[in-house]
């Protein structure tokens, strides 16, 4: 049976997406009597040279040495398992991102800081406790100093 | 040439910009001394600062981080024996046999002294050829500028070390994702319906988010994988200048050649620092009387390396400032800095904007004697600084690149694309598809469709691509190196199943 390894993951993902892609194409305004090519022409060349890259490496990974084929599998759960850390990271930083208008700057970012600290560092003891909270507490109002009143950038 | 550098010289030496200057080498030795932060993430972590700056600020204080990242990495490479950015891989040879012979100070000496020389010397390159490519460049019609644009792209596809496949297709999506919101007519593109989609997306949330976060999150990773190998470090560090000065005068040949090595790879597309040092570690080896100490802890082996690295400062902006086409990540972020800042980098910045290709110059060389200065007298807090942990690095950075693709339109949106675009940059990083063409692909796309257009627009036919001189011999040049990498794919393969073969 065919497993799904990278190579092969990453074709079919793109395969994909190069089919949407192509389908919305057909809605991008069509060229007029002064232009001699239409605004969907790039996009469609690129589009065809990604396609027939992505089914090489699909086709390449089809017909793949030992090494391709005999390389360590994971299941989902045990390659979600060895990821977790930066799952979660990726995780806080996308809920930072949704708190950002919502909490505003200083809040939502002393909670993504003190939260992803916690998750790398550790909490199981004071001193991680401390260079946790001193980073966090430095840098946030630090940050928006320099941004208000340096930059003239207004923060959220 | 002399009036506009003198009064480009005459910005760069006000206080403020001064000021910035320091502050940019000081991060930049930072950014540089950390194992894994790189001298590109340090310029991507600065670059929101910009924003709000004039362009000489701005340039001036990218400028100085430039100068000081690509030294930085002496620090950890001589200290740790861990190379603080790839660029100074071969340091750690023979500046940390030398450290753990009981002279670090003479390690690190030797190297920030080589840096500097180095910078200078590549410098002196840069203010010769810039204006000379510049000036040749600016008979490029639109025909050549596309055909040089597809080989600069094809060139840093085939360099992705045994993935010419994924580094040609990751420069196609890097120009995919130009091609989403309004074109050069006005007409709208894979908006899919969202309209915060039609202006398309910003170069730098982008950039940052397609490497910062593999970048980040692979530092994770590899921190995982290499749990209870930290080991302590001794910060005591004292430069033996007499030592040093004695050691420097027995290397001028080895100066002169390492630094000419680094100006002509920066100056190539998809090279940069960590190939420079390489080849020119290779040479000093092969010139040298006595290429056994190699590797033991020899000045000459620092000096090539520390020279050669630095010197790829002044040769990377050569292709960047003259051909408005960066060779590696660090001069895309460059180009994308003068972009912000309302400056196209190409032949006509050396007649519209002379103040600012001489502030270029100047903040090379007066970094390179901050950097100097710093070096040697904070080195002894730059190898603390060097220790901080990537458990704290990490959450940090990304704050602050959240920050700064905030503030560079006041738009939360741009947050959103840095998000996925790093989830983007992540994926496709453990798919092992290499990101500095992607990445030039996206600095890079505008450009080649808007040349593209123009040229059919003049001539609607194809063929003159290929009638046209130049043109043609820059898609020849294309196609040559995709054979070649081609070929070099090929080998690399075969050596990996003898060798699966020999393991069995």
């Amino acid at each position: 049976m065919l497993t799904l390894t990278k190579d092969r993951a990453l074709a079919l993902v793109l395969l994909l997406i190069i089919a949407v892609m192509w389908v919305e194409s057909g809605n991008i305004r069509p060229p007029t009597s002064w232009q001699p090519y239409g605004s969907a022409l790039f996009p469609r060349i690129l589009l065809v040279v990604t396609g027939l890259l992505s089914l090489l490496i699909l086709v390449r990974s089809l017909i793949a040495g030992p090494g391709e084929r005999n390389a360590p599998r994971r299941s989902f759960g045990e390659w979600l398992a060895h990821n977790r850390t930066v799952l979660v990271l990726f995780a806080l930083f996308g809920l930072y991102a949704a708190l950002l208008p919502i909490l505003g700057y200083i809040v939502a970012t002393l909670a993504f800081l003190v939260t992803s600290l916690g998750l790398l560092l550790g909490i199981d003891s004071r001193r991680k406790w401390i260079i946790n909270l001193a980073v966090s507490c430095t840098l946030v109002p630090l940050v928006f100093v320099i941004f208000r009143f340096g930059l003239n950038v207004w923060l959220p | 040439m002399a009036d506009f550098f003198l009064q480009a010289l005459g910005q760069v030496s006000s206080p403020s910009v001064l000021a910035l200057i320091i502050i940019g080498v000081l991060f930049g030795i930072i950014g540089g001394s950390i194992p894994g932060f790189t001298v590109t993430m340090a310029i991507l972590v600065v670059f929101p600062f910009t924003f709000a700056m004039d362009p000489v600020s701005g340039v001036s204080l990218m400028v100085g981080v430039f100068v000081g990242g690509y030294s930085g990495g002496i620090v950890s490479g001589v200290m740790l024996g861990i190379p603080g950015t790839p660029s100074s891989i071969t340091t750690v040879y023979d500046g940390y046999p030398m450290a753990q012979k009981g002279e670090p100070g003479r390690a690190l000496g030797i190297g920030v002294a080589a840096s500097f020389i180095g910078t200078l010397i590549s410098v002196a390159v840069l203010v010769f050829f810039g204006p000379l490519i510049a000036s040749f460049s600016m008979n490029f019609r639109p025909w050549e500028i596309t055909a040089l644009i597809v080989f600069a792209l094809t060139l840093v596809a085939g360099l992705s070390n045994g993935a010419l496949l994924k580094g040609l297709l990751a420069a196609a999506l890097g120009l995919l994702i130009t091609t989403v919101g309004y074109d050069r007519n006005s007409n709208l593109r894979f908006d899919f319906g969202i309209p915060a989609l039609g202006s398309g997306f910003e170069i730098l949330p982008v950039m940052i988010g397609i490497f910062a976060f593999s970048q980040l999150m692979g530092n994770l990773e590899k921190l995982r994988d290499d749990q209870g190998k930290a080991k302590g470090v001794d910060t005591n560090v004292t430069i033996p200048y007499g030592r040093i000065a004695k050691d420097m005068a027995g290397q001028k040949l080895n100066t002169l050649r390492s630094a000419l090595i680094g100006s002509l790879v920066g100056a190539l597309p998809g090279t940069g620092g960590t190939v420079a040092n390489f080849i020119s570690y290779d040479q000093a080896k092969k010139f040298s009387r006595q290429p056994e100490t190699f590797g033991t802890g020899t000045p000459s082996g620092i000096v090539a390396s520390e020279a050669s690295n630095s010197a790829v400062a002044g040769g990377a902006f050569v292709p960047t400032l003259a051909l408005g086409i960066p060779g590696d990540l660090p001069m895309a972020i460059m180009m994308g800095v003068l972009i912000l800042h309302g400056i196209t980098p190409g032949p006509l910045m050396f007649e519209q904007n002379p103040i600012l290709v001489g502030a270029i110059y100047a903040s090379l060389l007066i970094g390179a004697v901050i950097m100097v200065l710093c070096q040697l007298l904070l080195v002894r807090w730059f190898a603390k600084i060097s220790l901080i942990p990537q458990e704290v690095l990490v959450p940090v950075v990304l704050m602050l690149c959240a920050i700064g693709s905030y503030a560079l339109n006041n738009n939360l949106f741009d947050i959103w694309v840095l998000f996925v675009f790093g989830v983007i940059g992540y994926l496709l990083w453990k798919a092992e598809v290499p990101l500095t063409p992607l990445i030039l692909g996206v600095v890079l796309g505008n450009n080649l469709e808007r040349q593209l257009f123009r040229a059919l627009e003049l001539d609607d036919s194809w063929m003159t691509f290929l009638t046209r001189p130049l043109s043609a011999l820059f898609l020849a040049l294309a196609v040559a190196s995709v054979i070649f990498s081609l070929y070099q794919d090929r080998k690399i393969q075969r050596n990996r199943q003898q060798a699966q073969v020999n393991d069995a």
